[in-house]
């Protein structure tokens, strides 16, 4: 299916992503309200998270195969090289690649929104890693 | 950027907070403006679950 060229696939934007993405943004400060954009086959949602004192730029794409694939999402923001940190600065989230048995990402359940919200807490370990050295949460099994 | 770290107890409370959501599902609160956090919770109110954190799967 394709999120932006078959009815399946519009349907999930306009019934499930767009009203989530609006929900998010409602009394948000401009500056971290979720931006969407169009990029070829992809959407691309661009937006700012604090979880401490720093601020970062993120952008999270949904690929053609979204949601059957999850979401990728990336730091915009310069970091240090550290745990859970993939090439181009991607989030290690959803254990990619992995079989939908065992995958962490339940396309039935998730939206867009959950990986905003798995960045943000990825953010929060960065955070802390930053100042000991260590990651503060175990992998999961 | 210019890294802000956090104060001993914004540490603490911090990871205190990341650990009770991993291992007791406790939730985290982001601030409904700017997203920083704000706390955690046992449960969260119909209306501010956009902003609450509770079983996010991920595998780290």
């Amino acid at each position: 299916m394709g999120l932006l060229d078959s009815e399946t696939g519009k349907r999930r934007l306009l019934t499930v992503e767009i009203p989530v993405i609006e929900h998010y943004n409602e009394g948000r400060d401009p500056a971290y309200k979720i931006q969407v954009t169009r990029v070829g086959t992809a959407l691309v949602l661009r937006y700012r998270l604090k979880p401490a004192h720093n601020v970062y730029l993120l952008e999270t794409r949904l690929l053609s195969s979204y949601p059957t694939v999850p979401p990728e999402t990336r730091v915009i923001t310069p970091l240090k090289h550290c745990p859970h940190l993939l090439e181009g600065q991607l989030l290690c989230l959803w254990r990619q690649g992995s079989t939908r048995e065992a995958s962490r990402w339940d396309p039935a359940k998730f939206t867009s929104i959950f990986a905003i919200q798995a960045a943000w807490r990825w953010l929060a370990c960065y955070e802390l890693w930053h100042e000991t050295g260590e990651w503060p949460l175990p992998e999961a099994k | 950027m210019d890294f802000r770290p956090l104060s001993e107890l914004e540490r603490r409370q911090l990871i205190g907070a990341l650990r009770g959501n991993a291992e007791q599902g406790r939730v985290l609160l982001m601030d409904r403006r700017d997203t920083s956090f704000v706390g955690t919770a046992e449960e969260v109110p119909d209306e501010e679950v956009i902003n609450a954190i509770k079983s996010v799967p991920c595998h780290y």
